[in-house]
């Protein structure tokens, strides 16, 4: 007996500007992830000037995070963020830096334990969507460029809010929309010229750079993220930009 | 974000040279977890302050709650930073402090005691006996210019009190002020005996 059911159509979603199978995109970022960790901090001082740093600053101003706080760093990778937090909570806190990609959360684990930072801080891979955390534990989580690498943004914001406790913030650091169109054209144009050629240069994989520059395309512009974060149950949810519109950081409380 | 940045450049500068007295750091690491606001008046400007045993992180915005918030004009706040009375400068009109007072004391007074070891540091480029070298020739020059300036400002002033007469000396200043309070004390009595002498006219 024939089975004329035809197999279901796996929903799909993007990657860069190619539509791929949903299973697929996790496997394709951690290859990007894998091949970039190990120049990973040296790129994004090459790539931004340094002034990713300053945009990390704001975050953990914007944070109040406090002596004793809990905080999740979710796709904190090479361990930025994480390394201010940790000195900011002290021993009677703890920080935990939450990568879904091996390698960036080992060359992190790395870089914190050879700069001294020990003692409130715990390495966990897991994957954002599904926070491997009990519900209102953190009072502070934090994700900085990590959002748009996302499969289903919507149920990572959901998971985010479900381990905060009432009244704590989720700070959201990713790329965004220009605000002035011009620098938007010159901002295209160095995207997708220069940041593949210093990945090809640095890293010797230009790919992993187009790829970065495309999911930055692909991803929501500030109005809708603070849409989706008001949508997931956050309240007071506002947003900064920052040069330009190139970043922007979205803040939420849980109520 | 350009404040953000400014900060970022005055700590990458300023944490080095604290590193540089290693008594400083370890007073700083008690004040771990502290964060004391600086609020201008004018010009208008807000400064976080966060001690730590890494030196001071400077924030231009901070959400969490703050251990102590002082309130001055820019004038004032010069003045603390550079007066020896702290204290006194505290309780000026001018000057208005919340919260831990102690913290902020604490403080201005590791910054105010800084005893920087720059010739240890010369010493890592340099090699120890070059630093030392250094070290004592900067010294003995620096020693020969403050003894040279207090000797020009001696000379100085004995000149124009002494030999031109242009100023009238310290001490000479000094005897002709005493002179004239004790004036100052006659005449109040001689005044207060006369009134009684007026008044006893009349009551008689």
């Amino acid at each position: 007996m024939n089975d004329s059911r035809k197999p279901e159509a796996e929903p799909t979603t993007h990657f860069g500007y190619q539509t791929v199978p949903e299973s697929e995109k996790a496997k394709k970022v951690a290859e990007v992830f894998h091949s970039v960790a190990a120049k990973y901090d040296l790129m994004n001082d090459l790539m931004s000037g340094g002034v990713h740093r300053l945009w990390k600053r704001f975050t953990i101003e914007l944070s109040g995070a406090r002596p004793g706080n809990r905080v999740l760093d979710i796709a904190g990778g090479t361990g930025d963020l994480t390394r201010q937090f940790s000195r900011i909570v002290g021993p009677t806190g703890e920080v935990v830096l939450a990568d879904i990609n091996a390698s960036m959360l080992m060359v992190g684990r790395d870089k914190l334990l050879d700069s001294g930072v020990t003692g409130n801080v715990s390495f966990v891979q897991a994957d954002a969507e599904a926070l491997p955390f009990p519900d209102n534990h953190f009072d502070v989580v934090t994700i900085a460029f990590g959002l748009r690498n996302v499969t289903h943004k919507d149920a990572a914001i959901r998971s985010m809010l479900r381990v905060l406790k009432p009244g704590g913030r989720l700070l959201v650091l990713e790329f965004s929309k220009p605000t002035n169109p011009l620098f938007g054209k010159v901002y295209d144009l160095y995207s997708f010229t220069a940041l593949p050629l210093f990945g090809k240069l640095i890293t010797n994989d230009s790919a992993s750079y187009r790829y970065l520059a495309e999911s930055i395309r692909m991803h929501p512009d500030q109005e809708t993220l603070k849409g989706m974060m008001e949508e997931a149950g956050f309240e007071r949810v506002t947003y900064h930009n920052m040069t330009g519109g190139i970043v922007a950081l979205h803040r939420g409380v849980k109520p | 974000m350009l404040s953000t940045a400014l900060l970022a450049a005055v700590e990458r500068g300023l944490n080095p040279l604290l590193a540089l007295d290693a008594v400083a750091m370890a007073r700083l690491a008690r004040l771990q977890g502290k964060v004391l606001a600086i609020d201008c008046a004018a010009p208008a400007l807000q400064i976080y302050l966060l001690p730590g045993a890494d030196g001071i992180r400077l924030a231009a915005h901070w959400e969490a709650e703050v251990d102590c918030t002082l309130r001055a004009p820019a004038s004032e706040l010069l003045r603390l930073a550079t007066s020896r009375d702290k204290v006194a400068v505290l309780h000026g009109p001018l000057v208005e402090l919340d919260g831990d007072a102690a913290a902020l004391t604490e403080l201005a007074d590791i910054l105010q005691s800084l005893e920087l070891d720059w010739e240890y540091q010369l010493g890592g480029w340099i090699g120890p006996l070059g630093a030392a070298l250094l070290g004592s020739r900067l010294r003995g020059a620096a020693g020969w210019a403050g003894d040279s300036l207090g000797s020009l400002r001696q000379n100085l002033a004995e000149y124009l009190a002494e030999e031109s007469r242009t100023l009238v000396g310290r001490r000479e200043a000094e005897a002709r002020f005493s002179e004239l309070d004790e004036l100052k004390l006659a005449l109040d009595r001689l005044e207060a005996r006369v009134e009684r002498l007026g008044g006893g006219t009349r009551t008689s």
